[in-house]
């Protein structure tokens, strides 16, 4: 038996389809999600107001927001440069962790340095710590063929423990009670303040996505990736070596995964910790996605996913778990995705017998 | 190092392979008919948290266990609607459902946290079967669960190599537009394929919170999830290599807690980075043997099948 509908492409794609689908996603989001809140016994409206509240209101919750914006943002960076050429890395998170590890590594050995130099060679270190990490996914991708989906999720884990030793064992601090954690960083190392809860960690994510912005939308060089992601063979037309273009846009996508963790390491916490990337580097896929791969997008999504998580934080208050904020961000993405397919679809009766949409399109 | 510190170790091997193998065998079903669903690790939460929250409302296990495999199935169909009926990016939106899962597990979980378990699969007693020096304490005393999920494999096995159902399946993996032609309906065959993994994710969360550690809190499935999606590579799509990849994982998991008591110094966690390298070097050797023969992960992996983009 067929389905009575069947999808139809559009001539061209409806215009400002993915923002009409992001609003989409919200408010899908925004509507099942109550439906939970209320099956739990809360009120909807209290419970968003507080959110919205919490993360717009006040100077001190818009930096909160912002500052969780800059690692969401980075992340969504990271894994927009590799998806704008077609290739996942699902690596974020790990390569989070292993550049605040590098960053840590470096202000044990340079502990005595100036603020201004430690904390440079301490992001630098993030940088090249988590472009390591994407380095074997990219060399197998590129000179194999191997899957880099399943091997940056996989190198995940790896991080997650690496820390999880580190923080338990060789750096374990004799002062912390015995907690699993890294000793205290040195006073110097934590990045200048901006205003409030911000530091300039967020100039810095700001300059790196405005960058990465103007240089892929204008540069010969993002023109490449763009023919690359779209056809191999136009791209091997064009004389484009695709082996040295994947490997390059996946250690830049892992070094700038990287530099989120060094930003969280020197920015937000005053050591390293297991918990440092905070699944920032899987919400930065969903960031990615629903910013199409596009830098100027990333922060926009960056940013209200900030604000998703600083809200479902203050409600913990209010008795509600701050798990609410992962629910909103799926849904959000669920959401999305589901209106999305209508920017380049649309739906149509069958008529009995034949089916319309093949007759049509072909 | 004595003899019950082993049959403890081997009784634990089976317990984590068994919990290991069912997601992974479902996550097999799921990507032989082309579908990646990396959301198993969100969807054996919710299998998790709502069996144990079944569990302590009837108190009889078997309920809690069916409860929690509908409530995977069902939450599965969120990946299903959107990756295959509508199309979008199996990779993302399999990706939400373990963000979402985690999430929703953890809403769902938060008063259970405190609750001591409902019901629980006991050891089973098979009489003289299980009084067996050995084998009988390590084999023939495992829960219903773990023969239930040794029956399912046996089960996709057959169905994969041996019936016309399973060739469909493989068939709608390797080449949806073939499957299409021949009059398969690509959507149904993968939306069912997506939820029998959900189903088997679910038992699996529910194995968790009733047998190999009854009890609920945030964060109890531990990663496990990734290691079943790693598991489905590592046994190169087939049930049975599966199954052996699950005990040898599961034999990793068991060790973990136990290697100072077998008077190794190599820290635990060191040990659990394994299953990944071992399943990135996995993935890298097939790479290599398929450059001259053909691969053996389904052709179709990833890719939505639209009948109007043909």
């Amino acid at each position: 038996m067929a389905a009575p509908f069947a999808f139809e492409k559009r001539d061209k794609p409806l215009r400002g389809g993915q923002i009409r689908a992001f609003v989409v996603g919200v408010v899908v989001a925004l509507l099942l999600g109550s439906i939970l809140l209320l099956i739990a016994g809360h009120d909807p409206i209290t419970i968003y107001t507080k959110m919205f509240d919490s993360a717009f209101g006040s100077r001190r919750g818009i930096s909160t927001t912002l500052t969780r914006a800059v690692p969401l943002g980075l992340a969504g960076l990271a894994v927009a440069v590799a998806g704008s050429m077609g290739l996942w890395n699902i690596g974020a998170e790990g390569q989070i962790i292993a550049g605040a590890i590098a960053g840590a590594w470096v202000a044990r050995l340079g502990g005595d340095l100036p603020g201004p130099a430690l904390i440079t060679l301490m992001l630098l270190g993030a940088v090249v710590g988590g472009g390591l990490l994407a380095l074997g996914p990219a060399i197998a991708r590129a000179s194999l063929g191997v899957n880099e989906i399943i091997t940056t999720l996989m190198l995940n884990e790896v991080a997650i423990r690496v820390v999880r030793y580190l923080v338990n064992g060789p750096w374990k601090d004799p002062d912390g009670n015995n907690f699993p954690i890294a000793p205290e960083l040195p006073d110097q190392s934590a990045l200048p303040a901006l205003f409030e809860r911000s530091n300039i960690g967020l100039l810095i994510a700001a300059a790196v996505l405005l960058g990465f912005g103007v240089y892929t939308a204008r540069s010969a060089w993002g023109y490449e990736l763009r023919i690359a992601g779209s056809s191999e063979k136009a791209a091997t037309y064009a004389g484009i070596s695709l082996k040295a273009k994947v490997f390059t846009v996946l250690v830049l996508s892992g070094a700038i995964a990287g530099l989120a963790g060094g930003i969280e390491l020197t920015g937000s916490s005053d050591r390293l910790v297991e918990g440092v990337a905070n699944g920032w580097g899987y919400a930065g896929i969903i960031v990615a996605a629903l910013a199409l791969m596009r830098p100027s997008g990333v922060a926009a999504v960056a940013v209200a996913f900030g604000a998703v998580q600083v809200g479902g934080l203050s409600i913990q208050t209010l008795g509600v778990p701050a798990a609410i904020a992962s629910i909103l961000q799926a849904l959000i993405l669920f959401g999305a995705l589901s209106a999305a397919v209508f920017t380049n679809y649309r739906l149509v009766r069958r008529s009995s017998g034949v089916t319309t949409a093949t007759v049509a399109t072909s | 190092m004595n003899e019950t510190t082993l049959i403890g170790l081997f009784i634990a091997v089976l317990e984590f392979g068994t919990l290991l193998y069912l997601a992974a065998l479902g996550e097999t079903i799921a990507e032989k008919s082309g579908v990646l669903n990396l959301g198993v690790e969100g969807m054996m939460a919710v299998g998790g948290v709502t069996a144990f929250w079944a569990g302590v409302e009837t108190g009889n296990p078997w309920v809690a266990l069916l409860v929690g495999v509908i409530a995977g199935a069902v939450f599965s169909a969120l990946h299903g609607i959107v990756s295959v009926v509508l199309g979008a990016d199996q990779v993302v939106s399999g990706l939400a459902l373990t963000i979402g899962g985690l999430g929703l597990a953890a809403f769902i979980g938060q008063d259970l946290v405190v609750e001591p378990p409902g019901a629980r699969f006991e050891a089973t007693n098979l009489g003289p079967l299980s009084d067996i020096p050995w084998i009988g304490e390590i084999v023939f005393s495992q829960t219903a669960v773990a023969w239930i999920a040794l029956l399912l494999g046996i089960i996709t096995w057959l169905v994969l190599t041996r019936t016309r159902l399973g060739l469909i399946l493989r068939a709608v993996g390797e080449s949806a537009s073939a499957a299409d032609s021949s009059g398969t309906s690509v959507v149904k065959t993968r939306m069912i394929a997506v939820m029998i993994g959900g189903a088997l994710a679910g038992m699996s969360g529910a194995y968790l919170t009733l047998a190999l550690a009854p009890g609920w809190s945030e964060g109890t499935t531990a990663g496990r999830g990734w290691i079943a999606v790693a598991l489905v590579i590592f046994g190169a799509w087939q049930p049975g290599r599966v199954g052996v990849g699950a005990l040898l994982f599961g034999g990793l998991l068991a060790l973990e807690p136990r290697l100072q008591t077998f008077g190794v110094e190599i820290s635990p966690i060191l040990l659990s980075m394994l299953p990944y390298l071992l399943t990135i070097a996995v993935l890298v050797l097939l790479s290599i043997r398929s450059r001259n023969r053909p691969s053996v992960a389904p052709a179709a992996i990833g890719s939505a099948y639209r009948r109007e983009d043909r």
